[in-house]
């Protein structure tokens, strides 16, 4: 986009948001995922700044080229790696970003396993995801100032250089549990001073984990009784009081097993035809033969 | 002299905006890129020195750019050429093979003539620059 | 003649085998029912019947006559397992636009063949049957070989990714040009013209068809000469070079001699011609990949039987037979040149020589799927009245994997011999680069060649000199066949 010197001309913000389709990708958002009211706010706001900025540009007016790089935090199965693979399209819709793609790693993926390995390994990492958006979960992993022999600072070191000097080039996402990301930025200064937003991804409420049950349900072509769906409601109250819950990921693991103690009710019932309902319904005691419906204390035990 | 090797040789050397989209090109046709480097220019050098492996699976061209600058900084007097693979069946190849950087001065190549039974000769091609050991060859 | 009972289903055995003659029809060389089978060898033959012939009786005729029959019955049939060894007219196709042809297909079993022998197959498929009265005229279309068959030769000695890698070019077509005069200069002579090309920017110079042994040149002394050329010019690239150094002779014995020579220079390619025949050039093909020399074949000749529509053997199955016997370069036509080349036949050449399978392309002339069995790429040549400010044309039609061959364009330069190399190679260097950047070379051709004229000045000339002669060539040319007919 060649500056453009600054007139009186209006510029038609409704022409710029229609031609980029970001709006397409925001209503995706809005439809795919449940919930998460905060984050799909904040990630409207970043598009429309974005956005403003790129109609700055055009309008010779310039405040520098933004920093894009973002921290999410939040529990498993919030929807970060979801929202990620969104924004890499949101920036490569708006021209932030060349190719659009997204390269997810972990610690594992970036640092070696003896001296000399990590910067190679490093690097091959960053070039495939330059174009796009490198997301590194639980990025806290890579400083572990207790071992000193220790390879992540290496990738750390590497990180900081390439978010402050390739900015055109890549995108960097860190993710990972609130208070330990919020530990890691405290002990790391340059790498939070280098992240331009903040994304907090609160946990489900529990009417939205009933929602997401309902429409994985769905997705697999089965339903639930009607006490069957009050067993539900329970299972997702006591499970979120428990330790480890996951969200999304550990409403899912339930359908799962629900899934299959329905296929062995239906083995062991013995005989008989079984008709498209049968196979489609999960009943109540699918679902109350959980382990999380149990003595908390003798749950724990198991566990 | 200058060595006519490459896809591109006999094009005033390219800019790196040049290079950049030839490397845009191989990754749209799905090649890896691999960069290699030498003091031995002669033409039956096949297996110049790998600066680093072949670059899979890369989507964009900032990665390429990075290694080739990074190559060039380290040996700035060498022939570096930048190789695009192709592992698609029945080609199984280099698809794009062009020189990108060269040393400032290219003495070029001596033809030696061993003359044999009758009339025949035997030929083989001896570069200037290999009189001198790996490394010392071009300043 | 004509009437319904000439077109009888075989009668049976008793009477088929009882002495008189029979028509082909009723001798079971015509059977429409009949499904071919994976391993059979198909062709397709363009038959002309004479006036009141009828066409069934004429395919079942063409079936018979490239297999087994006889104008008469004959007991010593029933010593074989006949139905097995008669090649059956399967198929008959009126040809659109053309009242009169029909396109017959025709199915032979695989044992009629001996394993990798082209000479077998030519003269088992064509040796008896095109001199036959009831036919006007006939033409060898097509042919499918199966997989079994195609696995029984060795196909091309080096193939088109093998030399990329023994010349170390990647990238872009090859270049090339045949000496000029044709005849009568002498080695040293001659040798100056390679030096000077290879030179100047092209990668391969050539001996033309006729050059073999004369009395103005030795074999042996344009030998010595070119090797030494080559050399220099290698020496003063740092590339390698070669020149098709023509080994054709009068026997086998002498072509062996003169390869021998050619691979104790040094050369990386020799050449022969098509005339040598298909026995020598099979021979040929095993010597080249046993000395790791390529193989150039010029395909002298081929016209006096592949250019009319109606009578002769088509090119495309020239090009089959040549991939199979084992060639690594072969003419193919240009489409832009100075001869007329219908782009759609020259590209269903270039498909049969370069592809790995070639899928049913009507508008092509590929009348059956062939699969090639992994045998080996053969590099088609242009030549013949092209030159630079053609390269965007020329790249288009013909793609990556190609020799242009630019004779006249090379050596007729105002500038020079060196200079007209230069400047085809530049013209090349600048139309690759400007395609893979994404421009398209076909309108914005011409450009893009001013554009890199600048920075050269044999460029320059070359497109002043030559620039307007275009043999503009918008393909509205129609292929004589339209696809109306179901792929077989």
């Amino acid at each position: 986009m060649t500056p453009v010197a600054p007139t009186d001309d209006t510029l038609d913000l409704g022409a710029a948001l229609a031609d980029s389709h970001v709006a397409e990708v925001l209503a995706t958002l809005d439809a795919e995922l449940i919930g998460l009211a905060p984050v799909k706010t904040r990630i409207r706001e970043i598009a429309a700044l974005l956005l403003v900025e790129k109609l700055r540009m055009q309008a010779g007016l310039s405040a520098g080229p933004p920093s894009l790089h973002m921290s999410f935090t939040g529990n498993p199965g919030t929807g970060k790696t979801t929202i990620a693979l969104r924004m890499a399209e949101i920036l490569h819709l708006l021209g932030y970003v060349r190719k659009g793609h997204l390269v997810a790693v972990t610690r594992d993926d970036l640092v070696g396993q003896f001296i000399g390995h990590t910067a190679p390994k490093t690097k091959e990492v960053l070039k495939r995801a330059m174009g796009g958006v490198l997301f590194i979960d639980e990025a806290y992993f890579l400083y572990r100032p207790e071992n000193e022999r220790d390879y992540g600072q290496e990738v750390i070191e590497i990180l900081l250089q390439v978010m402050e000097n390739q900015r055109d080039d890549l995108v960097v996402i860190l993710a990972g549990y609130r208070d330990r990301m919020s530990r890691f930025f405290a002990s790391n200064p340059g790498m939070s001073s280098r992240i331009a937003h903040h994304i907090d991804f609160p946990d489900y409420a529990p009417d939205e984990l009933h929602d997401i049950a309902l429409l994985m349900l769905g997705q697999l072509q089965y339903r639930l009784s009607p006490d069957a769906e009050r067993a539900l409601v329970e299972y997702i109250e006591r499970r979120r009081a428990q330790p480890n819950f996951a969200n999304a990921r550990s409403v899912r693991n339930a359908l799962d097993r629900a899934r299959l103690r329905q296929a062995n009710r239906l083995f062991s019932r013995g005989g008989g035809s079984l008709t498209r309902d049968d196979l489609m319904t999960i009943e109540a005691e699918d679902i109350r033969a959980s382990r999380v419906f149990k003595d908390p204390a003798a749950s724990e035990a198991e566990r | 002299m200058r060595l006519t090797q490459g896809t591109f040789s006999f094009l005033p050397d390219l800019s790196d905006d040049q290079i950049r989209a030839q490397i845009e090109y191989c990754l749209a046709q799905g090649w890896a890129l691999s960069i290699e480097y030498t003091d031995d220019p002669h033409p039956r050098n096949t297996y110049w020195e790998m600066f680093g492996p072949p670059m899979f699976d890369l989507r964009d061209t900032a990665g390429v750019m990075t290694e080739l600058e990074d190559v060039r900084r380290t040996f700035p007097g060498h022939y570096i050429k930048l190789n695009a693979f192709d592992s698609t069946r029945g080609f199984e190849t280099i698809r794009l093979s062009f020189i990108v950087n060269r040393p400032r001065h290219e003495p070029g190549f001596r033809l030696v003539r061993e003359e044999s039974a009758g009339r025949t000769v035997r030929y083989t091609v001896h570069a200037y620059a290999a009189d001198r050991p790996e490394g010392e060859r071009y300043e | 003649m004509g009437a319904a009972t000439d077109r009888a289903t075989p009668v049976d055995t008793a009477d088929r085998y009882r002495a008189g003659v029979l028509k082909y029809a009723q001798m079971g060389y015509w059977e429409p029912d009949y499904v071919p089978a994976d391993t059979d060898v198909l062709a397709v033959f363009r038959i002309t019947p004479q006036e009141g012939v009828d066409p069934q009786e004429a395919a079942a005729a063409v079936a018979g006559e490239s297999s087994t029959a006889t104008w008469t019955v004959v007991w010593t049939d029933r010593l074989t397992a006949a139905e097995a060894y008669r090649a059956k007219a399967y198929r008959l196709d009126p040809v659109p636009g053309s009242p009169g042809e029909f396109f017959a297909y025709i199915a032979y079993d695989l044992d009629l063949f001996e394993p990798g022998s082209i000479a077998n197959l030519t003269a088992s498929i064509i040796g008896n049957v095109f001199g036959f009265k009831p036919l006007k005229a006939l033409r060898l279309e097509d042919m499918r070989l199966p997989v079994a068959y195609v696995k029984t030769f060795d196909g091309p000695p080096t193939g088109i990714v093998v030399e990329r890698e023994r010349l170390d070019k990647f990238g872009r077509p090859l270049l090339g040009a045949t000496v000029k005069p044709k005849l009568g200069l002498s080695g040293r002579n001659y040798g100056r013209v390679v030096y000077e090309a290879l030179r100047g920017g092209l990668d391969f110079t050539k001996d033309d068809e006729n050059i073999n042994s004369q009395p103005f040149m030795h074999w042996r002394d344009r030998f010595l000469s070119c090797m030494e050329a080559v050399n220099r010019a290698a020496a003063a690239t740092g590339e390698v070079k070669g020149h098709y150094l023509n080994v054709t002779g009068a026997t086998m014995e002498d072509m062996y001699e003169r390869a021998e020579f050619a691979k104790e220079l040094g050369s990386v390619v020799v050449m022969i011609d098509l005339v040598i025949g298909y026995t020598a050039i099979q021979s040929m093909s095993k010597w080249a990949r046993r000395n790791d020399v390529i193989l150039h074949l010029h395909r002298a000749g081929h016209s006096t039987y592949t250019r009319q529509k109606t009578h002769g053997v088509s090119f495309r199955v020239i090009s089959k037979w040549m991939r199979l016997a084992g060639v690594d370069h072969i003419h193919a036509g240009t489409v832009v040149g100075k001869l007329e080349g219908d782009p759609n036949m020259v590209q269903g050449f270039y498909n049969i020589l370069r592809e790995p399978r070639n899928p049913v392309d009507l508008q092509r002339g590929l009348y059956f799927e062939q699969d090639w069995a992994s045998l080996r790429k053969v590099m088609p040549v242009a030549s013949g009245g092209i030159h630079a400010g053609q390269m965007h044309q020329l790249l288009t039609y013909l793609g990556e994997d190609v020799i242009l061959q630019f004779g006249g364009g090379t050596i007729g330069h105002p500038m020079g011999i060196q200079a007209g190399a230069t400047a085809n190679r530049v013209a090349l260097e600048a139309m690759i680069l400007a395609r893979n950047e994404g421009h398209d070379i076909w309108n914005e051709g011409p450009e893009i060649l001013a554009r890199a004229a600048r920075d050269c000045l044999p460029l320059k000339a070359a497109l002043d000199t030559w620039g307007d002669v275009t043999f503009d060539y918008t393909s509205t040319d129609t292929p004589d066949f339209v696809p109306t007919a179901t792929p077989s």
